[in-house]
């Protein structure tokens, strides 16, 4: 399959029940590797987040984990999944890096706080040294081929940077010299990272946002796409949660946040947030969640700043 | 002596080490360490007190829902809503839904690889595992159950996602009750669901744990705890939050008491804070510190939540206190729990969004409690004109892996791993992992738990 099949094919909308575009990726990816056997090498970091972006990730469907893991990645360091424990596991963290310089992908999940040296995160200790997440982040993000930030944590900060950030926690690409692709979402829709995971194994580098996300999951705005853009344009908005018209006036997002919610739908494509007759609160943009609270504010009467 | 650090304890929600001390193939001392903060307590203040609902569940992302359904139950008391049936039932089956996926994902994905040889690939390499005693049939097995456990978890949070619209961070679940509509359709597709993942739980998690537990039975007696057990209750009922079907309950000595706000104490002595004009700060590096979990105590003493907690407190376990226990305890709720789901899916009528906030607080502090997926959750909030002045969270982790007190005392995992007998060295690690993951630790969340004003207030409402 060609690039742009392949990109036309992520971007394929529906809202049907069955709609699997994952399934589809995982054909296209089975196609791909009878010409490369190598699955994508993956070293995963966990810094400072909720944990819910590899919660996130679990609950991919089609492909399902156990897919992803046999035909997809090979995840050789996780701090959620690995097997491998204490000194073992982290000796297996600096041997890959090195055996597949250049060509891991490196992913992380969380902010990297750097106030007072990075202390507020530390992935591991040994007897006589601690290693910050910013030691981490900065060690590997030189050596890998990619590095993918999962969740709006390692993006742009997210929740981990909220006011007033006393650990002075930013997203990944503010500690690293080179692109990051930013797969933001709080957490991350699973069809988003595995996507951008499959588009690196396949073709390499997918296009990206001003923001450096990938289009072809970012490059609409909520509201361009959602179910109650009608109720919008006749100014019909609700006054109150569980109402069925346009949320805008109960705080809505869509307006000014890329995300294909409405399509796509979350965890086997069910729902989202405005299906539930709630706001869209804009957790895949950069200033989330500063620039959506009050999260039930109408846009213009937010206040980011205080 | 021996002094090892083993870190990091993966398989878990955050970050962690554990710095123990050998001598003689014993245990002598442990000190349980998280090694993230993030401050959250900071950051909710000067918002709107109904943004909690949704920030807070940023806290953690294994048990998101929980920290939602804290902040909504302290909003729902704040603006004095009443909350109707539908309501209560929708909010359990979403709390039940994410139960249910915390717990499969905890013993199969987190907890197995302890106790099961893992194929030799990523992610599952270098394992090590020095105590396998399982079978080739059985080995193979489990390890199958791991990948199906995948996707009964995905199935519990397509319950979720069905009636909260996304999972984790769900949406409908708030305070004043539930905004989704719950419809024919949504019943029956989450009925079917919740069909298949009792049919795992049943067929495979029950007697799976069942076999673990026969044949590392040795655990019944290692990572024992002093059988001080506490929980806030779960599942709650009536307009007023006020019905708790599991109710909470202090069990020391034998004697069960209800809790009481005003029994719960924090300090800092082995974290990384200090305390300068009556308000704490972070104190990375403090000497004598090596955790970011402040120690909590109820009465005086360390207290255990959790599975097991519930489980004892309310009559359904009968056991000890040792790993193994934990352990069986988490399976038995999953089942109980994935049968309520059942009959509160079957007692939802189809209706309009059972939902009705009022717009001003009547309250401006206010103290929730209830249990989450690890144990004891408590949100409390102090406001003016709706803006958060403070807001304090003490989560279920802050008890379980509290560090040693002024006095000394070790927190629930602490002493579950001191005295602890290694038999050989190379056996270390499995066996002080078996031990601290029964706990189903979770560091993302307990990095939170900070009393900025140090004023949780004294009010009772279990």
């Amino acid at each position: 399959m060609q690039k742009e099949a392949f990109v036309q094919l992520c971007r394929q909308l529906s809202s049907r029940r069955d709609y699997n575009l994952s399934q589809a990726i995982l054909n296209a990816v089975g196609e791909h590797r009878k010409y490369n056997p190598h699955k994508l090498p993956v070293i995963w970091l966990e810094t400072n987040d909720s944990g819910d972006n590899n919660i996130a990730f679990m609950s991919s469907v089609y492909p399902y984990l156990q897919e992803v893991f046999d035909e997809m990645i090979d995840l050789l360091y996780s701090n959620t999944f690995m097997a491998a424990q204490g000194r073992e596991a982290l000796e297996i963290l600096f041997r890959p890096a090195k055996k597949f310089r250049g060509r891991f992908t490196l992913v992380v999940e969380g902010a990297v706080p750097v106030k007072d040296n990075g202390l507020y995160n530390l992935i591991a200790r040994t007897e006589n040294h601690d290693i910050t997440a910013l030691e981490a982040v900065t060690a590997l993000g030189g050596m890998a081929g990619h590095v993918v930030a999962a969740g709006t944590c390692a993006s742009f900060g997210g929740a981990s940077a909220a006011r007033p950030n006393i650990t002075g926690s930013v997203g990944v690409s503010q500690v690293l010299n080179r692109e990051v692709i930013n797969v933001s979402g709080c957490p991350v829709n699973p069809d988003w990272l595995v996507g951008t995971l499959a588009h690196l194994l396949m073709y390499g580098r997918p296009e990206l946002d001003s923001l450096d996300r990938p289009t072809m999951f970012y490059g609409f705005t909520v509201h361009r796409h959602c179910q109650r853009r009608s109720y919008f344009d006749q100014k019909n908005f609700a006054q109150k949660l569980g109402d069925i018209e346009c949320m805008f006036s109960l705080g809505c997002m869509g307006p000014r946040t890329g995300a294909d919610c409405p399509y796509r739908q979350w965890i086997n494509h069910v729902s989202w947030p405005v299906k539930v007759n709630t706001p869209c609160i804009g957790c895949t943009n950069e200033d989330f969640p500063d620039g959506s609270t009050p999260f039930f504010t109408p846009m213009s009467k937010k206040s980011p700043g205080q | 002596m021996q002094r090892i650090m083993f870190s990091p304890v993966t398989r878990l929600s955050g970050l962690l080490s554990v710095e123990v001390f050998v001598d003689q193939n014993r245990v002598v001392e442990a000190n349980a360490g998280s090694t993230m903060f993030r401050g959250f307590e900071w950051a909710m203040r000067n918002r709107q007190v109904s943004d909690a609902v949704y920030m807070t569940q940023r806290v953690c992302g294994i048990c998101s829902l929980a920290h939602g359904a804290a902040a909504s139950y302290l909003l729902d008391e704040m603006y004095d809503h009443d909350l109707t049936e539908n309501a209560q039932y929708l909010r359990n089956i979403m709390y039940a839904a994410d139960f249910l996926q915390n717990h499969i994902r905890h013993f199969y994905l987190f907890s197995l690889p302890d106790f099961v040889r893992m194929p030799g690939r990523p992610p599952f390499h270098g394992q090590n595992l020095t105590d396998a005693r399982l079978n080739a049939r059985d080995n193979q097995r489990l390890v199958e159950n791991y990948f199906n456990a995948v996707k009964a978890a995905q199935q519990s949070h397509e319950i979720l996602a069905l009636f909260g619209g996304k999972a984790p961070h769900q949406h409908s679940f708030v305070h004043g009750g539930v905004a989704v509509s719950p419809t024919a359709d949504k019943i029956t597709q989450a009925l079917a669901l919740c069909k298949e993942i009792r049919a795992f739980i049943r067929n495979h998690m029950v007697p799976d744990t069942g076999l673990i537990a026969r044949v590392y039975n040795d655990y019944y007696h290692i990572g024992v705890t002093p059988r001080c057990l506490l929980s806030f209750g779960l599942f709650k009922f009536g307009p007023k939050n006020d019905r708790v079907l599991w109710p909470g309950g202090v069990l020391y000595q034998d004697q069960l008491t209800f809790p009481r706000v005003d029994q719960i104490q924090e300090e800092i002595t082995s974290s990384w804070f200090a305390e300068a004009q009556g308000e704490l700060k972070p104190a990375p590096g403090k000497p004598g510190a090596y955790t970011w979990i402040k120690s909590v105590s109820y009465a005086g003493r360390p207290f255990q939540v959790g599975p097991l907690s519930r489980m004892i407190i309310t009559g359904r376990y009968n056991g000890g206190t040792a790993t193994m226990d934990r352990i069986c305890a988490r399976t038995l709720e999953t089942l109980l729990i994935s049968e309520l789901m059942e009959e509160w899916l079957k007692a939802v009528v189809p209706g309009p969004p059972p939902i009705r906030q009022k717009s001003e607080p009547v309250k401006n502090e206010v103290t929730a409690l209830t249990d989450a997926m690890r144990g004891t959750l408590l949100h409390s909030a102090r406001i003016a004109d709706g803006q958060v002045i403070s807001y304090n969270i003490i989560t279920p982790t802050v008890w379980n892996f509290s560090p040693k007190n002024s006095s000394g005392q070790r927190g629930p995992v602490e002493s579950a791993l001191v005295g602890t007998e290694i038999p050989r060295p190379d056996m270390l690690l499995t066996i002080l992992g078996r031990i601290i993951r029964s706990f189903d630790p979770c560091l993302s969340c307990g990095t939170h738990a900070l009393d900025v004003g140090n004023n949780i207030k004294l009010v009772l409402r279990i």
